[in-house]
Parts: C-alpha cells; sequence; structure tokens
C-alpha cells in the first residue's frame, strides 16, 4: 500500500494539451476512481501514473519518491488493462510469473506467489491453459491475478470490465470490491462507467477535458455537485434539466408553459430573470413534496420494483426521467404530477457553476 | 437443385478442374522428363522412363551439385534470416514508435519499390565492384535482406499486435528489443512464417543478381546453373529436368512445412 501525489501534472501532444494541472491526493490504502467521459484525459492520466506515457509538466510522487523519471517497471505499480494484454503465447501460470522472472526472483518463490494468487482468484484449475482457451471472466482474473503476485504498491485498472458482458461486469465488479477489502491496496481505477464508479470508489475523480471537475466521495458528488457536468454525470437515470429564471421568490419554467415552483434555499440568490438551469433527480421525483410539474408520460419502463417514467412538460421537446417506486399502474399517454419537495431542486448559474 | 444451376456447377468445375490441370502439367512433365532421355522429352513423352539414374550420373559429371547446393543453402539461409529479422524490426518500429518524420520517411521507401531493378542494376553492380564485393555471399545479401516489401507487410501486420501487450511487458520490467524478442515475434509467428515462406523463395529462385555478381563456377547457385544447362549448345532436357526437380524441392519443402501458418499470415491472424 502507497500513497500517491499529483501535483500540477500535464501532458501535451504536440500543441495539444490532454492533461492539464491536475493536483490529487490518493491516501494509502483508497480506491480512487477516474471517471469522465471519453476523451477527458482520464486513461492518458493513468498511464502517466504507470510511467507509460511522459509527464510534460509538474510532479508525480508515489509514496514519498518522486517518479516523473522512474521507468515504468520500477514505480512499483501494476495494471490491469482493458483488452487484459495476457502474452497469449504464454500459459496462465507463465502469464502470472512473467515479471517476477523478470525481476530475478528465484522460482520457487515465483511459484509460491502465483500459486497463492490463483488460489485467492479461483485459477488453479486453469493453470496450464492459455489465454486463448479461457473465458472473458477467466482472463480477467488471470490480468488480475498478474498484477496480485507483484504485490505493488498501486494497481492501477484501465476500464478492465468494459469488454465483458452484462452479468459478468456486475459479478467482477463485485470480485474486485472483495479484492480491495482482502488486500487493502492503493486503487487507481479508470472507467467511463459512473455506476462502476460509484460503487467500487472511496473517491470518485470527475474529469473533464484534462481538468479535474470534482472529486469526493459518490455520495457527496451524488448529493451535492458543484457543477453541472458532475450534476449530469453522477446518478443512474442522470439528473433532468429545465431552463428557468427567478422571479421573486419562484422560479419560472417557461418550457412548462411558465410553470413556478418554488425556489430552493440558496445564499446568492441569482439576478431576476438571469438563465438558470433547475436540476431534478429522477429518484426525488414521486416521493412527495409540495411542489409539481405537470407531464405528460411518453414512455413507461416497469423494471419491477420500480418504473422510469419519460415525461414530457406541455412545451418542451425533452423528456424529463423520473423513477417511480411501484408505479405498476402508469401507462403512456397519462397525465402525470410529478411532485417533488422544494429543497431536492438543484440550481446552477449561466457559468455552469451550482448556486448553494 | 435446378437443371440450369446444376449445368453452371458443372461448368464451373470443369473451368476450375481445367485451370488446376494447366497448373499441374509443367511439374508432371518436370517430373516425367526427369525419368527420360533427351531423345525421348524432344519427342514428346509424357510418361515416366528408366533414364533417372543416368541422368542423374549426367547432372553429377556435368555439375558440381554438392558446391552449388551449398551456395544456394548459405544464401538462401543468411537471406531469409536477416531480410526477415531486419525488415520485421524495421516494419514494427515504422508502427509502434512515435515520430514526426516516420510517414514521409515511409511514404519515400513505398515510392521506393515503383523503381524497377533494371533501373538500379547497374548502379548497384558499380557500387559493389567498387566496395571490392563482386562475387561474394555479401553481393548477393546485402542489397536485398532490407526489402521494402517485406518492411511494409510487417508494418500492415503491426497493426494487428495489440499494443497493451507492449505496455504490459514495458510494466513487466522488458526493453524494448525483450518486448520485440520474447513479445512480438512468437505473437507474430504466423506473419513471419508468410514472411519466411516468400523470402525464402524469392533468394532461392534469384536469378538477374547472382547472374550479374557472381563469375566463378565455384559461386554459382542452382537457378545459374539450371539456366546454364538450358542454354547449352545441345541442352540435354532430361538432366536439366533433374536439376529443375532438385531447385524446386526446397521451396515445396518450406512451403508445406509453413502452409498452415503461412496462409494466416497472409490473412493477417494474431494468434
Amino acid at each position: 500500500m502507497t500513497s500517491l501525489t499529483l501535483r500540477n501534472l500535464s501532458k501535451s501532444f504536440g500543441a495539444v494539451d490532454v492533461v492539464k494541472g491536475v493536483d490529487l491526493d490518493v491516501v494509502e490504502g483508497e480506491f480512487v476512481v477516474f471517471v469522465g467521459p471519453s476523451g477527458c484525459g482520464k486513461s492518458t492520466l493513468l498511464r502517466m501514473i504507470a510511467g507509460l506515457e511522459g509527464i510534460s509538466g509538474g510532479e508525480l510522487r508515489i509514496g514519498d519518491t518522486r517518479m516523473n523519471e522512474v521507468d515504468a517497471s520500477k514505480r512499483g505499480i501494476a495494471m490491469v488493462f482493458q483488452s487484459y494484454a495476457l502474452y497469449p503465447h504464454l500459459s496462465v501460470r507463465e502469464n502470472m510469473g512473467f515479471a517476477l522472472r523478470y525481476a530475478g526472483m528465484p522460482a520457487g518463490q515465483i511459484a509460491k506467489r502465483v500459486a497463492d494468487a490463483a488460489a485467492t482468484l479461483e485459477l488453479t484449475k486453469l493453470m496450464d491453459r492459455k489465454p486463448k482457451e479461457l473465458s472473458g471472466g477467466q482472463r480477467q482474473r488471470v490480468a488480475i491475478g498478474r498484477a496480485i503476485v507483484r504485490e505493488p504498491g498501486v494497481f492501477l485498472f484501465d476500464e478492465p470490465l468494459s469488454n465483458l458482458d452484462a452479468e459478468l461486469r456486475v459479478h467482477m465488479r463485485v470480485e474486485i470490491a472483495k479484492l480491495h477489502k482482502a488486500l487493502g491496496a492503493t486503487i487507481i481505477y479508470v472507467t467511463h462507467d459512473q455506476v462502476e464508479a460509484m460503487t467500487l470508489a472511496d473517491k470518485i475523480v470527475v474529469l473533464r477535458d484534462g481538468r479535474i471537475e470534482q472529486s469526493g466521495s459518490p455520495l457527496k458528488l451524488f448529493d451535492d455537485p458543484d457543477n453541472l457536468f458532475v450534476a449530469g454525470f453522477i446518478g443512474s437515470p442522470k439528473m433532468n434539466f429545465l431552463a428557468g429564471h427567478r422571479q421573486g421568490n419562484r422560479l419560472v419554467i417557461p418550457e412548462c408553459g411558465g410553470h413556478q415552483i418554488a425556489m430552493p434555499d440558496v445564499k446568492n440568490l441569482p439576478a431576476e430573470g438571469e438563465p438558470l438551469t433547475i436540476g431534478l433527480r429522477p429518484q426525488v421525483i414521486g416521493r412527495g413534496g409540495g411542489e409539481m410539474l405537470p407531464l405528460t408520460i411518453e414512455i413507461v419502463e416497469h423494471l419491477g420494483t420500480e418504473t422510469l417514467v419519460h415525461a414530457r412538460p406541455a412545451e418542451s421537446a425533452r423528456n424529463l426521467i423520473a423513477s417511480i417506486e411501484g408505479g405498476r399502474d402508469l401507462r403512456t399517454g397519462q397525465t402525470f404530477e410529478a411532485h417533488f419537495a422544494a429543497d431536492s431542486i438543484f440550481l446552477f448559474g449561466r457559468d455552469g457553476l451550482r448556486l448553494r | 437443385m435446378s437443371p440450369v444451376s446444376r449445368i453452371l456447377r458443372s461448368a464451373t468445375y470443369l473451368g476450375l478442374g481445367l485451370a488446376a490441370l494447366i497448373s499441374v502439367f509443367p511439374f508432371y512433365w518436370m517430373l516425367v522428363s526427369m525419368t527420360n532421355s533427351a531423345v525421348e522429352v524432344a519427342n514428346g513423352k509424357l510418361t515416366f522412363g528408366d533414364q533417372l539414374i543416368a541422368n542423374f550420373q549426367s547432372l553429377l559429371t556435368e555439375v558440381d551439385m554438392v558446391r552449388v547446393l551449398f551456395n544456394s543453402t548459405v544464401i538462401t539461409l543468411f537471406g531469409t534470416i536477416l531480410t526477415v529479422a531486419l525488415s520485421s524490426a524495421a516494419g514494427y518500429g515504422f508502427e509502434i514508435f512515435r515520430s514526426r518524420f516516420k510517414d514521409h520517411l515511409f511514404s519515400l521507401l513505398l515510392l521506393m519499390l515503383s523503381i524497377p531493378f533494371g533501373a538500379m542494376m547497374i548502379p548497384l553492380f558499380v557500387m559493389f565492384a567498387k566496395a571490392g564485393l563482386l562475387n561474394s555471399f555479401a553481393a548477393i545479401l546485402l542489397p536485398g535482406i532490407a526489402s521494402i516489401f517485406i518492411v511494409f507487410y510487417f508494418r500492415q501486420a503491426t497493426k494487428a499486435f495489440p499494443h497493451e501487450l507492449r505496455d504490459a511487458a514495458r510494466i513487466d520490467g522488458l526493453n524494448e528489443l525483450q518486448i520485440f524478442l520474447r513479445i512480438y515475434l512468437p505473437v507474430m509467428r504466423s506473419t513471419y512464417a508468410a514472411a519466411t515462406v516468400i523470402v525464402f523463395m524469392a533468394n532461392w529462385n534469384a536469378y538477374l543478381w547472382p547472374l550479374i555478381v557472381l563469375q566463378t563456377n565455384d559461386m554459382k547457385t542452382i537457378t545459374l546453373v539450371v539456366s546454364s544447362l538450358v542454354s547449352a549448345y545441345n541442352p540435354n532436357y532430361g538432366v536439366v529436368s533433374v536439376a529443375a526437380v532438385i531447385a524446386t524441392l526446397p521451396t515445396c519443402l518450406v512451403f508445406f512445412i509453413l502452409q498452415r501458418s503461412f496462409v494466416e499470415g497472409l490473412t493477417g491472424g494474431v494468434k
């Protein structure tokens, strides 16, 4: 277990800045997830930590040691790749022991470490197989095993579940969470799937355009997003947004036919008439409260215990999504009164920053 | 099956059979001819005869076959190993490493493919003559070992090589040469097999350049010997056929040994 410090870390490819001054502290044993849309720089940042990409500016420390110029193999990290990156010509056993052999470890010690990791990951029966003889989930476990045997200070995961089907992804997600608990290792994990981020992370780092938009615990980001981007990115289904403006102590929503709702409690009141964005989580709709939006149901998705309702305000082309408990009687075409509490409203200014 | 499609299918098989016959016939003729005398071959005899041993003896009397086969083997083995090693490393490098000049340089190399060998032959000859390398194995090997076509072939094949394997190997502590030898080479073995067959055949069957630079009998290769037998004042086609069969056997052998990997390599398989 090792801590990790990123100070003003940046990366440029020619004139293109991909990572722009990232500051981050990762404490020992923390599970940190980098999340963001494609091209936000999360994988590049991970590769910079791994030593697979050079660092254009700033400083990277693993533990107390500056690592900017240190070779990838000497950083005390292990990495699990999206495509698993198992050597196809080697058996599972050889794949897992490969790095140790190159590090000059005695054969007996390698065999013991590999056997221990294989037992942990239930790979013992597959040790003599080649990667092409394994299923996707088994390959993923071998890739993780290959990382474990190195006993690294930091584990790096680059979208490790993206190539798995939905069921296996959920299974492996749980396995990774268990592994983190068992090893107590420092993990940095890259994904574009915010559900993975929410379920696995101690700390989520939301990246956009090479910068950190916000970092914090999953629930902190869900409950208290700093800006429109984080609010929209964290949470599934994603937050509903409506355009509006303040009028007195009311919010006017033109796309709901000028319908008015109560202004949430914010310290710095926006100017009257200033364009605002109103955010409503799908989960707060239909849970009661004094506010209401009149909607017409367009699509109903019955998921068993809950129902996702896609409903449209009167003068809007876009649907709002409500996640309703039960909701078995809801039908397409029905009028739907979306009730919610005023304090569940998120308000964002013209610059996209949250008004608190 | 309707009568029309049955006729079409029959016509297809007939056409294919005819094409196969045309392809195989020269080989059959060669095999038959090596068992017949010069007169029988000239008379168009197409059945096996009893002159095989006599033709063999004539060939061994006329030509120092051990020396000729040694020359061809040395040139082909070293030529193949050096060409595949150097060109695969270049193709790998062109695809894997970042450089703003690599695409321009590669375009220049591809442009050189369009220059016919005939145009380069005389400058090359002069160059080797000045270097004092005429009539040596080096003269045969050097112009061919940086084969642009094989560099191009490996660059294209390397596009299918998973770059994450290289990343994983770097984290595992391998340097670039070790990655090339321990990871790339075994992963791309079918590509290597296909390249080996192509380069082996090209080296074994090379004719024009060896004809120009190899000037003494003790340096001659099998293709030059077959050619000299054919161009004799009164060629004995029975003997020529024995030499032709000997010249053909190694390429057939290499092809059949590497056949499966050859097909995989040409269809871009990374296993």
